[in-house]
């Protein structure tokens, strides 16, 4: 099943200097897991803004579940409940600790504060960061910082977990930890994982690999198992 | 300020007070003591008394025109102590033609006299016997001796100023008038001129402090405003990941307004404790000539209001336009 389209998506900045994304289209099935790879520059940390509702395309359509985001005038209720984002820079709250950075999304949750703490640690836990749980960002090194913001990433249960560079700055052994905690997440929610990567190896991963160069599409392909 | 001056004006006994107009080298010349009777005798007069003023440098170390460094020294008929308004005298008066002397309560506080001291006039010792009490500060600042002794050590027989006291209901301004016609080079002053002409004061003051107070809300306000959106605006990047994190914009608003409320009541608070704190200290250092200190609610309240209206100008403004901004552009500020 279909679950995000892309139709004919330009982005550009500094008044038409530059262009990121240069007429895009693009399907994604529901739980698929696709990763994105390209050069620097080339447009993949824009697109991937553009599946997580972050902006607004200069022309075309981005539809996700069949309704065309430019048509909705609030969507920070579908930010909150569909998409988990993991930022290339990865965006925490520096007067926060690594625990209360995590449980952010399920602010409007709903849950008891014991069940927030709970699901909190859990996803602390699974990143390997519960010794750290009390501590400000500023006192984590860059990889943990990434894994906090995996965690917050996957709190609330996302149905799209969107990841920018997930493992660009983890070792080998702790990128695969981590990649194994996306994927837990979503095959066990059926969640559609997408990522951005650099790194080949981590690329053929998913079940498909997008490859953009100067904001366009020149390759999109399914890895053999 | 109009309240902090009135708290201590109070009415004198005498309604006019007469003085030589010719000054000479800053002090107002002497008055021949025939023209008390003169005066005693005129229509709608029911009391009058001569009063001499000598002012002794009791500290050289200061500049001698500063009102630390000055004495000023009445002789006055002990009998008619109550024509410049003394309410209460803790002690007791003076007896005539006796080195004692009656010190304003005001100025005992100020140079820590207490009955029992000597103070040194005109190279002679007096006891001071009492401690009086007008009300009125600028009064409640001088020492009082007996005229005859005061005359008679400065080898002076007249007298500075003469004290009118008028029956009740009198006109006193067409008895100054009549005084005045009377004799040459004197003027007179009433007391309702003394008073119109304190108000005035006040009033200039008044429309003194309230520029000052103004130019000070006004530089206060633009520190605030621009503290604040510094502060809001080094939190685009965190407005940015709430938004991408699927906070309202509406939500992050009201944080940021809660947050604003909390530290503009706080600094309220710091501010007015400092305000009071720095008047007292000033009121300390330089003195209240006529003066106390008087702190209404209005003050503070319209502090307050004016804190936290600039507070929230400052504050909820950049935080509104963080919050229009796409999550992206937001995040993009460091
Ligand atoms: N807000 C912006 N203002 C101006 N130019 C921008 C902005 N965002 C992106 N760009 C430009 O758009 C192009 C694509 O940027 P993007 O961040 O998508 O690249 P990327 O593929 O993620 O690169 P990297 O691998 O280095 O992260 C680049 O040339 C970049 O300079
Ligand atoms: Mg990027």
């Amino acid at each position: 099943m279909e679950l995000i389209r892309l139709q004919n998506v330009l982005k550009q900045f500094d008044k038409g200097a530059v262009t990121a994304l240069n007429n895009i289209n693009l399907s994604i099935e529901q739980g698929s897991f696709v990763s994105i790879i390209g050069p620097s520059g080339s447009g993949k940390s824009t697109l991937l803004n553009m599946l997580g509702a972050l902006d607004s395309p200069d022309s075309g359509q981005v539809i996700i579940n069949g309704v065309d985001l430019s048509t909705q005038k609030d969507l920070s209720d579908f930010r909150r409940h569909e998409i988990g984002f993991v930022f290339q820079l990865h965006n925490l709250i520096p007067n926060l600790s690594v625990q209360d950075n995590v449980e952010i999304p399920l602010m409007d949750s709903g849950l008891s504060e014991k069940e927030k703490h709970r699901r909190a640690l859990l996803f602390i836990e699974a990143v390997g960061l519960l010794d750290k749980r009390k501590q400000k960002p500023n006192k984590l090194s860059g990889g943990e910082r990434q894994r906090v913001a995996i965690a917050r990433a996957l709190v609330n249960f996302p149905s799209i977990i969107l990841a920018d560079e997930p493992t660009g700055a983890l070792d080998t052994k702790t990128g695969a930890k981590i990649l194994d905690v996306l994927r837990f997440v979503q095959r066990s929610v059926g969640a559609t994982l997408i990522i951005v990567t650099h790194d080949i190896d981590v690329a053929r991963l998913a079940q498909r690999t997008i490859e953009i160069r100067d904001g366009q599409i020149i390759r999109d392909y399914y890895n053999r198992r | 300020m109009e309240s902090s001056v009135q708290t201590t004006f109070n009415e004198g006994g005498a309604e006019i007070t007469v003085t030589n107009e010719t000054n000479i080298g800053g002090a107002s010349g002497l008055l021949n003591v025939s023209m008390i009777d003169e005066i005693r005798n005129m229509t709608n007069v029911s009391d009058v008394a001569g009063e001499l003023q000598v002012i002794e440098i009791v500290n050289t170390s200061l500049p001698s025109q500063s009102p630390l460094a000055r004495m000023t020294v009445y002789g006055l008929d002990s009998s008619k102590l109550n024509l410049i308004g003394i309410k209460n005298v803790n002690g007791s008066v003076y007896e005539e033609n006796s080195t004692q002397a009656i010190v304003g309560k005001y100025y005992c506080e100020k140079n820590n006299i207490s009955i029992g001291d000597n103070l040194t006039i005109y190279g002679k010792n007096f006891d001071v016997v009492g401690i009086y009490e007008t009300g009125a500060m600028y009064k409640d600042n001088s020492v009082y001796v007996s005229l005859d002794k005061l005359q008679n050590i400065t080898d002076t027989y007249d007298v500075s100023s003469i004290l009118v006291k008028t029956t009740e209901n009198a006109n006193d301004t067409a008895i100054s008038q009549n005084i005045e016609k009377k004799y040459e080079n004197i003027s007179t002053l009433t007391s309702e001129e003394l008073s119109s002409m304190l108000d005035n004061v006040i009033g200039i003051l008044d429309s003194a402090s309230l520029a000052i107070s103004g130019l000070a809300i006004i530089v206060g306000a633009i520190g605030v405003i621009n503290t604040m959106i510094m502060a809001v605006y080094e939190r685009t990047k965190e407005i940015g990941v709430l938004k991408s994190i699927g906070w309202k914009s509406k939500k992050i608003l009201i944080m940021i307004l809660g947050e604003t409320l909390v530290l503009t009541i706080l600094s309220g608070i710091i501010g007015s404790l400092f305000g009071i704190l720095i008047a007292e200290v000033g009121v300390k250092f330089f003195g209240t000539n006529g003066f106390t200190l008087v702190y209404t609610p209005q003050t503070f309240i319209l502090a307050f209001g004016i804190t936290i209206i600039v507070g929230i100008i400052g504050g909820v403004y950049p935080a509104y336009k963080a919050s229009k901004l796409a999550p992206t552009e937001a995040l993009r500020y460091e």
